[in-house]
């Protein structure tokens, strides 16, 4: 039987097929952003070229697709989603454009307000009021209620969110308000708070129901035609789609919860990093992707993916729980530039695929972080990706020379200074995650893929003090392989406000409870029949902080009859790790209750070894800039030979990315062929070069 | 200063230096204890040397930060000599370089072997630094004595060691002692971050090539402003700011600015401001500087960094005895808002015609009240502050000004919680919070909206509050030709009596079980002729209820 992954990017439709044996098929096609399913259908057709088998035939022996998608993440980045209308306890419909009083970019006073996703004209007070205890002030109002939905149908809204306040604690009006919706408006996608994010504080609920609205047609249109297409071809088997948190889950159910697909992109990546920790017997990574405008950063602990609840995408609030990915706006195609004051810096303003760095030759004629990679000689002009793209040295030189100009430096002064900026960017990044998150990131490996990471990752981590780089052969391969092996997952959150001392015990016991029933039932709705992990944690805070902190439950009994105070134990004890004190005489207050049911997947096989054979010789050597001139050499990464060692400083090239390693680095190859790179000690410039 | 260090290695230690000050806010944010702090954020973080130049400053309170270099430099004055790793140092004296009393100061001094090269600073807003009234406005205040607590540069930690004396002395003075040991052991923690930060740089970089890539940064941002004023035409320009009143004896109480512009040098002259009064509304010394700075920084490119060098090309020029330079012992605690903002006005307003593109019209003034009461469901007592019902954002030439943007000094810094986080702690009930239609100035491009509030007081025994602001009767400015937006309007609503209008600067006003309090709040001023706003735009803002129909029609809109 097969399994099959895969991740639609913006270019290309990646797909991997992986049998029982642990055989692994590579697929690729190029993406179709008007209708994504056309690209998957071509991918698969390839697929089944690549097995030599017809295509029914294959999916007829397939028992999992799993799938990446950034439908939802496109929608919102492209302001592309659907017509949507808000309705909300009269009184208080302006809470998503308060923003709760914050701006971005405190200095910037000549800054356009953001375009709301759903206009002041489409946010409909409703009147109803439930109090904090769950007690109704004001019962719902059909009257009111008929009224805004005949506004809503007459303004031609397709999708209608709908957020009460405290309905995390009584949701009854939400739920009547989207049976008349329902009976009103057939067809329309509902979005309901008390069902997307029952948690209390109403500009996370509001924001993250909005967004759910606003992504959830394209999602579920996208995924239905997709679903159709895989059933006329003939597969019957599960489909399921990456989340935000990394887990999987059902058509259904990501249709339902648009919102927590928004990630799935690089979601993949991060799957793929907990399976390379597995891989590398190294549980602590630091997933580092490096594309043409961006880098994701992300922090694998003890071979488990970080996991945050405070996201932003596009300016919008997703208060899901999702991977903990700072996005930096530092990639190939980020532009340098010097400021009045002499200055340089480099992004976030990125040339993107279009024009693309100067030495692209398609019109750009900014320095970018690729022109100074060229400039220096670490980028073969006429061997990029694989020689699928000829780049032209001239005009990354000019290019670099008119930054080189500004500051009074040389070319080469110059094409160095833009690569070092853009490694403290990164390096900064990778402070973001773990220095202030209290985590010592010197113990962790990098773990290097994108295009564009090879040649930055080992400055990045001397920066940081980190010894260990890891190099996948195939970053593709290795995404959908985490893909294929991420559990399926169901994350459930209940607000349970109260100081620790004051809580209902009996009632805190029943909602881990019923939140633990409701996540295996999901899982069932999902055809899960293995193995289930309940993980229990809880959101707290000391009395007038705002900020909670998850706490982490495991090893705690929920019957222990002190449960409560071992609760507040858990929560002093890593306030005390994360900020270096805690307030043993202040209570602490329980906010949420989290569960995550987890569905464990039967384990894939392993990657299979590289047959043995002789070490590879180098195919040719290069001058390289490091300081001073030198001449290196260059080896094809596909070619190297298992636990073949490279010392720094060489070059080591494939068709998807390059890596170079600096003075003092020893690179070393896995059996099934990746570059494990021990990092050398001090600048990475050659010996001989000036300070 | 020509600096001998290579361009590249100056970008990067300026990115570093950023990255540091960034890094000591949010650990700040994140474990700092009172409402004022962690969701209002009401502090700043900052590097300076020990001359009190600034070196670089995280985004967070543009008001500190002007001020910052008059305190590190009083610290440095008292203790010089003997001044030792380890050490801690406090201060809040408004005459000695604080902005007011309860924005409180910590120092932690960096050494690079026995030398003493830098400060790393914290200044936080406490939500209560003691004094005759709870939550730190006192707006009957006519002496600072009646505003809290007073320290001028102290010693909290020796070498290491806490004195357990001064802590002690100074956790008695204020009125929620746990809040304050919690906000203070944070600020030390975020200040010792940004120590460790500094040292790691200086260890990679060596000292000698730190501190000459620090003099190349502070000349680029010298660089950088000099080249935005030198493009503003040349003038003397003169602007007028006012404020309502002082609470006392003291009415529509003047700032006026009169600045030269020449090349890339600006001078302020605010001599001919204001008297001092009696009243709150007085501005220290340094919070003044501070404000001016933010005038300046408000007008440059808004990613120039700010340090000393950036507010080179200022003179200032005040005269002691005036409400923008009050003589030590009046009180000022209103100050960082008012005259703070008034000053920002006098200043910006003037250099409009100069550079009409960078002006922007007008933010709210600041209106808060403090609650204190019991809790029926409790029986515990509790201190609210009012943070909704945010007054709007001015416009500008990028556009509609922003809705509910916040004050003028703060420019979208302060958060307002979650209503119903406020509903389950304090017996309060939020029945309305909406835009304001009609409260954003008119324009080619049209003020935010301030925001309407009522809220309910649900004791079961009277509450008392206290306010503390300004701008019912001068509104925010609308600029280049925009109109102003519409002034505060606050009143209490009582069943059996009449509606009470309140006053914004007001103490003892009682709220009795079941009273509402309508808090309507400023928008923002417009900017540009009305004539250039688009009829499509027009509608659009009617469409939206933004602006009414009624006032759309009587040609208001």
């Amino acid at each position: 039987m097969y399994r099959i992954g895969i991740d639609v990017g913006g270019t290309f439709t990646d797909l991997v097929a992986v049998d029982d044996k642990g055989r692994v098929t590579l697929a690729k096609a190029a993406s179709t952003p008007q209708d994504q399913s056309l690209g998957v259908m071509d991918g698969l057709d390839r697929l089944a070229e690549a097995l030599g088998v017809p295509r029914a035939a294959m999916l007829k022996e397939t028992a999992r697709i799993v799938h990446g998608t950034t439908v939802a993440t496109n929608a919102l980045l492209e302001m592309k989603g659907a017509r949507v209308g808000l309705l909300t306890t009269e009184g208080h419909r302006d809470i998503i454009e308060m923003r709760e009083g914050l701006k971005d970019d405190r200095y910037n006073l000549r800054m356009a307000p953001p375009v709301q996703l759903v206009p002041r004209n489409r946010r409909l007070g409703v009147r109803e009021r439930v109090r904090a205890d769950g007690r109704v002030e004001i019962p719902l109002d059909r009257a009111s209620l008929d009224r805004a939905i005949e506004t809503l149908k007459r303004d031609g809204v397709e999708s209608v969110a709908i957020c009460y306040l405290h309905s995390w604690r009584d949701d009854r009006h939400e739920r009547a308000t989207a049976e008349a919706v329902r009976a009103a408006m057939p067809g329309a996608y509902i979005s309901v708070s008390s069902a997307v994010l029952p948690q209390i504080k109403e500009y996370d609920r509001v924001c993250t129901t909005v967004v759910n609205a606003y992504v959830g047609p394209a999602l579920e249109r996208y995924l239905t035609r997709l679903e159709t297409r895989f059933r006329e071809a003939g597969y019957a088997g599960p489909v399921l789609i990456i989340q935000s948190h990394g887990g999987v889950a059902t058509i259904a159910e990501s249709v339902r919860l648009a919102a927590g697909a928004v990630l799935s992109g690089p979601a993949g990546g991060v799957a793929g990093s907990r399976y390379a920790a597995r891989l590398m017997q190294h549980g602590d990574l630091i997933p580092f992707d490096m594309g043409g405008t961006s880098t994701d950063i992300s922090l694998v602990v003890g071979g488990e993916a970080a996991i945050a609840s405070d996201r932003r995408l596009a300016g919008q609030r997703v208060a899901l729980q999702s991977l903990d990915i700072a996005s930096i706006g530092a990639g190939g195609g980020s532009i340098a530039r010097v400021d009045h004051g002499g200055v340089l810096d480099v992004g976030p303003q990125s040339a993107g695929a279009d024009p693309g760095p100067a030495c692209y030759g398609r019109g750009g004629t900014e320095a970018t972080v690729t022109d100074a990679n060229l400039v220096l000689g670490f980028l073969d002009p006429d061997n990029f990706l694989g020689g699928r793209t000829k780049l032209d040295r001239g005009a990354a030189e000019a290019a670099v020379d008119r930054v080189a100009k500004a500051l009074g430096v040389a070319r080469m002064e110059a094409a160095k200074g833009i690569a070092r900026i853009i490694n403290t960017h990164m390096a900064e990044g990778i402070r973001l995650v773990s220095v202030r998150r209290g985590v010592d990131p010197r113990r962790f490996a990098i773990l290097s893929f994108g295009g564009a990471a090879g040649l930055h990752v080992t400055d990045v981590a001397r920066q940081l003090d980190l010894s260990r780089v890891i190099v996948p052969r195939l970053s593709a391969v290795m995404s959908a392989w985490g893909m294929l092996a991420s559990d399926v997952r169901c994350e459930l959150a209940r607000t349970h406000i109260g100081d620790t001392s004051r809580l209902d015990v009996a009632a805190l016991r029943a909602a881990y409870r019923d939140m633990e029933a409701d996540g295996r039932r999901r899982l069932g709705a999902a055809a899960f029949a293995g193995e289930i992990r309940v993980e229990r944690s809880a959101d707290m805070r000391y009395g007038e902080q705002i900020f909670e902190l998850s706490v982490p439950l495991d090893g705690i009994d929920l019957d222990a009859p002190d449960l409560v105070q071992r609760m507040a134990q858990a929560f002093h004890d890593r306030h005390e790790a994360l900020y270096t004190y805690n307030l043993p005489d202040q209570e602490p207050v329980l906010v949420n209750a989290r569960v995550a049911v987890i569905g464990r997947l039967p384990a894939l096989p392993q990657e299979p070894d590289l047959k043995a054979h002789a070490p590879a010789e180098p195919f040719q050597h290069r001058r390289i800039h490091l300081g001073v001139w030198r001449e290196v050499a260059v080896y094809d990464f596909d070619a190297l030979a298992a636990d073949q060692v490279i010392d720094g400083p060489a070059v080591v090239e494939a068709a998807t990315t390059t890596v170079l390693l600096r003075p003092g680095d020893r690179a070393r190859t896995t059996p099934f062929g990746w570059l494990d790179i021990a990092v050398g000690k001090g600048r990475g410039v050659s010996p001989d070069a000036p300070a | 200063m020509e600096s001998t260090v290579d361009p590249i290695t100056v970008s990067v230690i300026q990115h570093r230096l950023r990255a540091i000050v960034e890094e000591m806010g949010e650990a700040m944010l994140r474990t700092s204890y009172s409402q004022i702090l962690n969701s209002s954020r009401d502090f700043s973080t900052a590097l300076c040397d020990p001359e009190g130049r600034l070196i670089a400053q995280a985004e967070h309170v543009p008001i500190h930060v002007g001020a910052l270099p008059y305190a590190a430099k009083a610290v440095n004055d008292f203790f010089k000599g003997t001044i030792r790793p380890g050490d801690v140092y406090l201060l809040n004296d408004p005459y000695r370089g604080g902005n007011h009393l309860p924005d409180l100061t910590a120092f932690v001094p960096v050494f690079e072997g026995d030398r003493h090269v830098f400060w790393s600073i914290n200044r936080s807003h406490q939500s209560d630094i003691g004094g005759a009234t709870h939550g730190a406005y006192n707006a009957g205040a006519t002496e600072i004595f009646q505003e809290g607590l007073r320290l001028p540069p102290l010693k909290l930690y020796d070498q290491g060691q806490r004195r357990e004396d001064v802590h002690e002395m100074i956790v008695l003075n204020v009125r929620h002692p746990r809040d304050f040991r919690g906000d203070l052991a944070a600020m030390i923690g975020s200040a010792r971050i940004g120590e460790r930060r500094l040292g790691e740089l200086i260890a990679e970089f060596g000292a000698d090539v730190a501190h000459a890539a620090i003099e190349a940064v502070l000349d680029g941002a010298e660089r950088q402003v000099r080249a935005v004023i030198a493009q503003w035409k040349d003038g003397v320009y003169e602007g007028e700011a006012f404020l309502d009143d002082d609470g006392h004896k003291y009415q529509d109480i003047h700032v006026r600015a009169r600045v030269t512009k020449r090349g890339s040098d600006l001078e302020i002259d605010l001599t001919d401001s204001h008297p001092q009064v009696v009243g709150f509304v007085n501005s220290s010394f340094a919070n003044t500087q501070s404000a001016i700075a933010v005038a300046l920084a408000y007008l440059i490119d808004p990613d120039t960094p700010k340090n000393d060098g950036t507010f080179r090309p200022l003179k200032v020029k005040l005269k002691e005895g005036t409400v923008v330079w009050a003589r030590p012992g009046a009180p000022v605690t209103l100050c960082t808002n008012h005259c703070a903002q008034e000053i920002m006005e006098a200043i910006i307003r003037a250099l409009a015609p100069a550079c009409p593109e960078r002006v922007m019209a007008g933010w709210g003034r600041r209106f808060r009240i403090a609650i204190q009461g019991v809790d029926p469901r409790t029986a515990r007592p509790f201190i609210w502050h009012l943070f909704q019902s945010r007054p709007g954002g001015g416009a500008s030439v990028a556009g509609d000004g922003w809705p509910c943007g916040g004050e003028w000094q703060a420019a979208g810094g302060i958060k307002f919680g979650s209503i119903e986080v406020h509903e389950v702690r304090f017996p309060l009930y939020f029945r309305r919070h909406e835009f304001r239609p009609d409260s954003g100035g008119d324009g080619r491009y049209r003020g935010g909206p301030g925001a309407e509030l009522e809220m309910v007081v649900e004791t079961a025994e009277p509450a008392v509050g206290n306010t503390a602001g300004d701008g019912v009767k001068y509104p925010s400015c609308g600029m280049v030709g925009g109109k102003d937006g519409k002034p505060h309007s606050y009143w209490l609503e009582s069943k059996g009596r009449p509606d009470r209008v309140l006053k914004t600067k007001e103490t003892g006003v009682v709220l009795r079980p079941g009273d509402v309090l309508h808090a309507y709040s400023a928008g923002g001023g417009g900017w540009g002729d009305p004539a250039g706003r688009t009829k499509e735009e027009r509608t659009r803002d009617v469409d939206l209820g933004l602006v009414t129909e009624a006032a759309a029609a009587a040609g208001r809109g």
